[in-house]
């Protein structure tokens, strides 16, 4: 046992020199951005009351979240698995404000489970939600900021991967189905699994055309699904093409922002999808299995906080992104090796040295380590009675 | 068929391998090597893009699921039991058939009190007692279920049932129908998305040897 004491819990990991920094250096950077685009930070706390975590996006992380009991409530306390919920209540309850509210937070979030392939249950979340507008620009502008995260971090080849949850949402209203029902369909189509989604609807008994809408549903995915539906869907509710005309706005004007970047449609893909409401996103990489940035509409989420408003956003591992990109490489200049002295010119110059941002490591007296396994790259040595830079051996 | 993407097809060996390697040959897809005496893991095909890895068929979904393969061939018990999550299923091959069925002696699992169930397919299982509003003590085990009712180890067993010749030489009955079972295509989500036009030449490539078989 007592040999074992360093290991630690499946999924929790410590981040070590240099990646710490490069963490560090992607997270001040991101947070640079938002608030370059207005966003502002908030800090959400690390525990919650369970019930109000478990609101809107929370809903699906019921067995994700870490619980224990309040010893001054007794109430059931959850450490977040996602701040969405968080920043909903904070937008609702604590801001209120009139007109868009443009919020951004980072932090750990901790989940029972370690998480798909990177198999963490200790992801470094990264988000940014906009508040009170209802309409592509909002859905645009997040996704944008999306492309700018992702490139932030060094990934310049993501496709991102585009849907409305109004689709599905309508054809299962328009062939009548029962909330189980919707369930059931809703189940079978996430896997694309095309012989029960067939079986599934002549078991419910959809009549046509709704059947053979449903049916279309799982293959309408690709860059020109949208083209194919408009022949498809014809005969869908107008609340169905409305979702498919609002998709295509999405998709035309970001095309006009980002026209480098692959647009994949996919009208099947319903992330989350009892609480979203209108448009979902995905990025992906190539030769990577898993989504690496997700988000959407979700509209009317603050309304268990007092108040219903239009909302939109995404959120990120900030580790993943870095283990995908390849971000800036510090900044230039290793560090710089100072021998141990209390001379007075020597300590301004290492103070001169560090106000310009250089890295500086003072000797220790006794010290039997070299500047260069310091990972020092130059040295202070006197020369004439100055001190100057030369380049470790 | 134009596959301009690099694809990499996880197969299992044994039975679900033989009898895809037709259906892959009409889409005009062969192995370089004859796999009945090479030993490598990864074959090579005609097609320079498309790679075959021959893997046990429980890690075909996992290895499809996180992207290590783009897409794998599978029997459905495998993917009952996995659950399926973060895989696309679009196509019955309709091969390598058989049924997932409960067994027994003639009788068994009448009588009152907790019913002990052999099996490999532990979820599959829970669920088909579940529905039947019955609790059972599942006892997994990796092979020759056949034997557990016999030596006293669990009344009943769930296992795949092909012809029904073994459960007959151990003297055990077919006594309920769980689920029919054939092979699917399983597809990794992301290649679907970013490959999506290698992938869906290889997909109605497939469904037109299927339909044609």
């Amino acid at each position: 046992m007592d040999a074992e004491r360093w290991l630690l819990p499946v999924g929790i990991e410590e981040i070590l020199p240099p990646r710490a920094e490069a963490v560090e250096g992607l997270r001040r950077e991101l947070l640079d951005l938002y608030r370059g685009w207005g966003y502002e930070l908030v800090f959400p706390p690390f525990i919650d009351y369970l019930d109000s975590l478990l609101t809107g996006t929370g809903h699906d992380l019921d067995l994700q979240t870490f619980k224990l009991t309040d010893q001054v409530t007794g109430r059931m306390l959850g450490v977040r698995a996602d701040m969405t919920p968080q920043v909903a209540r904070i937008d609702a309850h604590e801001l209120r404000r009139e007109g868009p509210a443009r919020l951004c937070y980072l932090g750990t979030v901790l989940r029972t489970r370690p998480d798909g392939f990177a198999g963490t249950r200790s992801p470094l979340q990264v988000g940014a939600e906009v508040y009170g507008h209802a309409g592509p620009e909002s859905d645009v502008e997040i996704l944008r900021l999306v492309m700018l995260t992702l490139g932030a971090a060094g990934i310049d080849s993501a496709y991102l991967d585009l849907g409305h949850v109004g689709i599905f949402r309508g054809l299962a209203r328009q062939a009548g189905l029962s909330p189980e029902q919707e369930t059931a369909l809703f189940s079978v189509l996430q896997r694309k699994a095309l012989p029960e989604i067939e079986a599934l609807i002549a078991t419910l008994g959809v009549a046509e055309p709704s059947a053979s809408m449903l049916l279309a549903l799982a293959e309408l995915c690709g860059d020109d699904a949208l083209e194919r539906a408009a022949g498809i869907l014809r005969a869908a509710d107008p609340g169905v093409r409305e979702a498919l005309d609002y998709l295509r706005r999405v998709a035309d004007e970001l095309r006009g922002w980002l026209p480098e970047v692959p647009i994949h449609f996919d009208l099947a893909e319903l992330r989350g999808y009892r609480y979203k409401t209108g448009v979902v996103f995905a990025a992906f990489v190539p030769g990577w299995g898993q989504e690496i940035a997700r988000g959407g509409r979700y509209d009317d989420i603050g309304r268990v906080f007092g108040r219903a408003r239009p909302a939109v956003g995404f959120s990120a591992d900030l580790k993943d992104l870095l283990r995908h990109g390849a971000p800036a490489p510090a900044q230039a200049g290793g560090a710089v090796f100072a021998p141990w002295s209390t001379d007075a010119a020597l300590q301004a110059e290492i103070v001169r040295l560090r106000r310009a941002g250089r890295r500086v490591v003072t000797e220790l007296p006794g010290q039997a380590v070299t500047p260069a396994q310091l990972g020092c790259e130059e040295r202070l040595v006197r020369e004439d009675g100055l001190w100057i830079l030369t380049p470790c051996d | 068929m134009h596959i301009d993407a690099p694809l990499t097809i996880a197969l299992p060996k044994g039975r679900i391998f033989d009898d895809t390697l037709p259906l892959l040959a009409r889409t005009g897809i062969e192995p370089l090597d004859d796999p009945q005496t090479s030993r490598k893991l990864i074959l090579e095909t005609n097609r320079p893009q498309v790679k075959l890895v021959l893997i046990r068929a429980s890690d075909v979904p996992t290895y499809v699921q996180y992207g290590a393969a783009d897409l794998g061939v599978v029997g459905k018990d495998v993917l009952m039991e996995h659950g399926g999550e973060g895989l696309y299923e679009p196509l019955d091959l309709g091969i390598a058939r058989c049924r997932l069925m409960v067994a027994g002696i003639p009788g068994a699992g009448l009588g009152p009190g907790r019913l002990r169930i052999a099996t490999k397919f532990v979820h599959s299982a829970e669920r088909h007692f579940a529905a039947q509003g019955k609790q059972v003590e599942i006892i997994k085990l990796y092979g020759s279920m056949e034997l557990a009712p016999l030596v006293g180890l669990s009344d009943l067993i769930v296992d795949l049932v092909e012809s029904g010749n073994t459960l007959k030489a151990n003297g055990l009955v077919p006594l309920e129908h769980i689920a029919d079972i054939s092979a699917r295509l399983v597809i990794n989500k992301a290649s679907w998305k970013t490959k999506h036009a290698s992938v869906t030449a290889l997909l109605e490539a497939l469904r037109g040897a299927v339909a044609a078989a």
